[in-house]
């Protein structure tokens, strides 16, 4: 062979220069195969690292739907001009090096210049100012690159004949951190500058529109506190890729519906890879894997209502109302509304929120969902709890006590806001007697049966709704009334006050309960959830109505009594009677619980109205709470007229939909 | 391709080593072609005016003046070299006055078609100068004098090419001539004592380079001294108290110091046992891989990006059989005279694969070295294949007729 030949030659010259040239040529031979072999995978990796960037693209969010699908919350496809940079790139330089040009020539015409006022060459160091340096190198650059995007942009204003202006900054920053992706320019472009951009299209030379996703509540303020609201977030999210060097905008639920079932709605992001050159700029692009989108979640909310109810709650004192509504089908637990007011306008977060909405919502609490976030001591409208006890203990509700229009308990004295007189079970639960009830809460039912039926009503405990907003309220246990408990604390509570708290959501189950014949519900925000396109893909996930969580356990005859008690409170002469609704017969009963500081000092009050109809066939239970100042509202005059006219609302749409009278929740 | 004047001698020149060669040049072509047809800008161009193209045409022009070469009895060649040493060397003082500069370095004439590098040239003087002047009979090189000759014709256009600033280039000179002294027969004391002078003195000049304050060193251009640098690992350390930006932007600077030197390895490594596929590598068409140097010093990345570990050994055999089938001639050459050019052409080839293929791997500083036939170039194409016409010379005249 060519090779051993040369090394069984008897010229040991050549043979040393035959084995030197071997060896050097076997050194490059182990080498490569280090390198090419060996670390070959190291080396694709680094190669990966330094050309590969990796953009996380977010699914469009899906729909949040009223129960007819009517969509609440929708993603909107919206465009952005931006600025493509890569396309810029041989501007970029050319602007530059024309500028460079220019700065150098100056530079040495000034040195010449000082030289000849100096008459002699300059020394090195005075020479040193004239240098051409890399800092003057790369403001120039900059410069450059301003120039050539903003005259771009300048473009684009007279195209869309809007006056745009491209802050140098967020250039330069987006340069620096984001060369791969586009530069947006103008963001949410209306249908007429899409309009105009596209028809001038001779020139588009780094530039173009961009589609994006945008949430968009159509609503705005409607049904805020149970849609909730996105917050910006870009992370990504369990089960997903978590190393991307950039993500698109991303958000996030922070409360409502949108917390709820935010990886749901959320849907899979997809992923792409941009191949970048040396400098950074975009060659290619390659998507991985593509977006999913976000499931559909459809609500039990009926928007016609839930306007209605939001709309009736404010006309107690404008936006500044403080209160809930909730609207709740008897038999199903479904929520057909619940309005809280203040509100907020979910659209107000997107982008970011500003700082003059984030201070106002601060203010006034505007996120807090006042049907289930705050506690309220229920009032008078508990007396029905207290009421129904009695008569489960053996009450006999025709029996009769005298009224002086107060009654006493040890060393403490309720007063009684309804007339001295003569009181039966009816006249007392529609005039709302104080000293009926603590007589007959502390004699005839006791302490005990009271809290059995509270626990039976699931006060003190969660409904459960997906809002992330739920307080459970506050009752106090079987134990804790046994020891330590005074006949004044029993007193409290047989009126509603003393150290019990609940929600305006807890008072529509406890209003469903004593409609539907007893049975307590788990109330019910969602319905079901789909695929963003239901005729294809997974059958949508449904969540059961009327799902029964206690029986209340009560003879049918008195929750009748109840009933009737509660009719007269609207149709007769009881406090209920600003809610009455020719046309409708609606049982209530009113409450106001005084709101009291450290200093046993009235320093508000909590009206209500607690409510379902109609009295022959129970459908809706509405509950009405609107907070109010001291001495400034009562349930029957602050609450009963916004029940009225949400009963009113009902009432129009059921006859609106003849054929399906039975219920709107069949209104499909 | 071939010239009838090759044809004529078809039976004794070696075939082997010109299959060998035409591979390469083949190869040359391809790979040039990669190299540069990358931007739409030079895709755009006429295509007899890319590289590609001008590379064939130096292939051709080189083939020829090679067989031009074989006509004549390398003797008659010998007779001139002298001339021919003298005429390099008065080139290689001239450019350095008045050569164009580029990259930092006055190494070329623009002739306006083609800029010439006459250190490409002066090698293959050199080595024939060499060769006529250690040809002499054996004893005559015992004299200390014809030692200090032969020192002094090497170290002549040595100097001259380092000032240009072309290390690389210079460098090769030394093997060359190391070894034609080697196989001329010089005694080994001289060899000796010469391989301890220089170790020396190299050692002294890294540590020089490396290890000293900066008032001390050897003037080196800023370049030279940071390849050296990147080479031996070694970084600048930041002045005490520098701020945070500064040690930032001073880490950053050495970051990009050693970019062509870990984008070649990149390019190498990333190519795998089998490669990405001709014209498929982006390390060069993204500009990773510097544009200016890919073609030329760095066109052995663009090789085994594209071709893989698979490529590599393709191209280190093809010039194993052309180094190989060197040894060969100079072994059956007829007089010591073509065994001196013959091993001096060897060494001189072998040096540049090995200075070039090394740096692209990280075991070789980087210089400008190109990779004989591969790398674009209108000199170094011409120089090489001249060097393979005395290599064939040398094979055809082996025996006297």
């Amino acid at each position: 062979m060519l090779i051993f030949d040369q090394l069984k030659k008897d010229d040991p010259h050549l043979r040393l220069v035959a084995i030197a040239v071997l060896s050097g040529l076997g050194v490059l031979l182990a080498g490569l195969w280090w390198v090419q072999v060996v670390s070959a995978r190291d080396y694709q990796a680094n190669l990966e690292t330094q050309s590969f960037r990796t953009v996380r693209i977010p699914a469009v969010r899906g729909k949040i739907l009223d129960r007819n699908g009517v969509a609440l919350a929708e993603s909107r496809p919206t465009y952005n001009v931006s600025l493509y940079l890569e396309e810029l790139h041989k501007a970029f330089q050319a602007a530059y090096s024309v500028k460079a040009r220019r700065a150098q020539a100056e530079l040495k015409q000034n040195q010449k210049e000082l030289e000849k006022k100096l008459h002699r060459k300059l020394t090195k160091a005075e020479r040193k100012q004239f240098i051409f340096t890399l800092q003057a190198q790369i403001l120039l650059r900059q410069q450059a690159r301003y120039e050539v995007a903003s005259n771009v942009v300048l473009q684009v204003n007279q195209r869309l004949r809007q006056p745009l202006w491209l802050n140098p900054t967020n250039f330069e920053r987006h340069y620096e951190t984001r060369l791969a992706l586009p530069c947006p320019v103008l963001t949410n472009l209306n249908a007429a500058q899409i309009a105009r951009f596209e028809e001038q299209s001779t020139s588009r030379i780094g530039v173009d529109l961009e589609l994006q996703s945008t949430r968009n509540y159509p609503f705005e303020t409607t049904a805020a506190h149970i849609l909730g609201h996105l917050r910006r977030d870009d992370d990504s999210k369990e089960g997903e890729e978590s190393f991307f060097s950039f993500r698109l905008p991303d958000y996030r639920g922070v409360i409502g519906v949108e917390y709820g079932f935010d990886k749901e709605l959320r849907g899979t992001a997809g992923a792409k890879s941009v191949l970048v050159n040396n400098a950074g700029y975009r060659q290619t692009e390659n998507t991985w894997s593509e977006a999913k989108p976000g499931d559909n979640v459809v609500t039990t909310i009926d928007l016609r209502l839930q306007q209605v109810a939001e709309h009736a709650l404010q006309s107690v004192s404008g936006s500044a109302t403080r209160g809930a509504a909730v609207v709740m089908e008897v038999h199903t637990g479904d929520i057909l509304a619940m309005a809280s007011s203040p509100t907020f306008n979910p659209n107000s977060f997107l982008p970011s929120l500003s700082p003059a909405d984030g201070q106002r919502i601060a203010e006034q609490h505007a996120e807090e969902n006042r049907a289930t976030i705050e506690n309220y001591q229920p009032g008078s409208i508990f007396k029905t709890v207290v009421g129904l006890a009695c008569l489960e203990a053996g009450l006999d509700p025709n029996a009769t006590i005298d009224n002086p229009g107060y009654i006493d308990v040890g060393r403490y004295r309720v007063h009684d806001l309804a007339r001295p007189g003569t009181y039966d079970f009816h006249r007392a639960l529609k005039m709302s007697s104080n000293t009926y009830f603590v007589d007959k809460g502390l004699h005839v039912a006791g302490i005990s049966n009271i809290v059995k039926l509270a626990q039976r009503l699931h006060l003190g405990e969660r409904t459960g709704l997906p809002t992330r907003q739920e307080v459970p309220g506050i009752f106090p246990s079987l134990k804790k009334v046994g020891a330590n408990w005074q006949d004044g604390d029993t007193a409290n509570m047989c009126i509603g006050q003393g150290p019990m708290a609940v929600t305006p959501i807890q008072m529509a189950v406890l209003a469903s309960a004593l409609a539907n014949g007893g049975k307590v519900l788990w109330p019910r925000l969602v319905d079901r959830i789909e695929t963003a396109d239901p005729t294809v893909g997974a059958p949508p996930k449904s969540f059961p109505a009327t799902r029964v969580r206690d029986e209340l356990g009560v003879k049918a005859s008195n929750l009748q009594i109840v009933r009737k008690a509660m009719l007269a409170d609207v149709e007769e002469d009881g406090t209920g009677r600003a809610a009455a609704v020719p046309g409708m017969s609606i049982c209530g009963k009113t409450g106001t619980a005084q709101v009291k500081n450290e200093h046993n000092e009235t320093i508000g009050e909590t009206t209500w109205f607690l409510s379902f109809a109609p009295y022959d066939e129970p459908r809706y239970a509405v509950v009405v709470m609107v907070e109010m100042e001291a001495r400034r509202g009562s349930g029957g005059g602050t609450c009963g007229p916004v029940a009225k006219e949400i009963y009113i609302a009902i009432r129009d749409l059921e006859r609106s939909a003849p054929g399906k009278p039975q219920t709107l929740a069949k209104d499909r | 391709m071939f010239d009838s004047a090759l044809q004529y001698h078809e039976s004794r020149i070696d075939r082997v080593q010109v299959v060998a060669l035409c591979g390469l040049m083949i190869l040359g072509a391809l790979f040039v072609y990669s190299a540069t047809m990358v931007s739409a800008s030079a895709s755009l161009a006429p295509w007899y005016n890319q590289s590609w193209f001008r590379q064939i045409i130096w292939y051709v022009l080189g083939t020829g003046a090679a067989a031009a070469l074989c006509c004549v009895d390398y003797h008659t060649i010998a007779r001139w070299s002298m001339i021919a040493y003298w005429f390099a060397v008065l080139l290689l003082a001239v450019v350095l006055f008045f050569g164009t500069v580029r990259f930092g370095a006055r190494r070329w004439f623009d002739l306006g078609f083609f800029s010439l590098q006459p250190s490409e040239f002066s090698k293959l003087a050199f080595i024939l100068a060499q060769a006529h002047f250690l040809s002499r009979p054996v004893e005559e090189l015992r004299v200390p004098l014809i030692f200090w000759k032969a020192l002094g014709l090497m170290m002549l256009p040595f100097i001259l090419i380092l000032k240009e600033p072309d290390l690389g280039s210079a460098l090769v000179l030394l093997p060359t001539g190391l070894a034609m002294l080697f196989v001329a027969g010089t005694p080994r004391r001289f060899l000796v004592w010469m391989f301890v002078c220089v170790g020396i003195l190299g050692a002294l000049f890294v540590a020089d380079v490396l290890f000293m304050p900066v008032k001390w060193q050897v003037n080196l251009e800023e370049y030279q001294r940071r390849r050296l640098l990147v080479y031996f690992g070694t970084q600048d350390s930041p002045p005490a108290g520098a701020s945070k930006a500064d040690q930032a932007r001073l880490r950053r600077q050495q970051f990009d110091y050693s970019h062509n030197v870990r984008q070649a390895l990149i390019s190498v490594g990333s190519g795998g046992l089998t490669g990405k596929g001709w014209r498929q590598g982006t390390q060069n068409a993204l500009g990773y891989l510097p544009r200016s140097v890919a073609h030329n010093d760095f066109i052995f990345s663009v090789i085994a990006e594209e071709s893989g570990f698979v490529g590599s050994v393709i191209v280190l055999t093809l010039y194993g059989v052309v180094l190989f089938t060197g040894i060969r001639i100079a072994g059956q050459a007829r007089d010591r005279l073509g065994k001196l050019m013959a091993v001096g052409v060897i060494t001189l080839l072998f040096s540049h694969v090995f200075i070039n293929i090394g740096m692209n791997i990280r075991i070789m500083p980087v210089t400008g070295v190109p990779l004989p036939l591969l790398s674009y170039g209108g000199s170094s194409v011409l120089g090489s294949l001249i060097a393979m016409g005395i290599l064939q010379n040398v094979h055809i005249y082996r025996k006297t007729y």
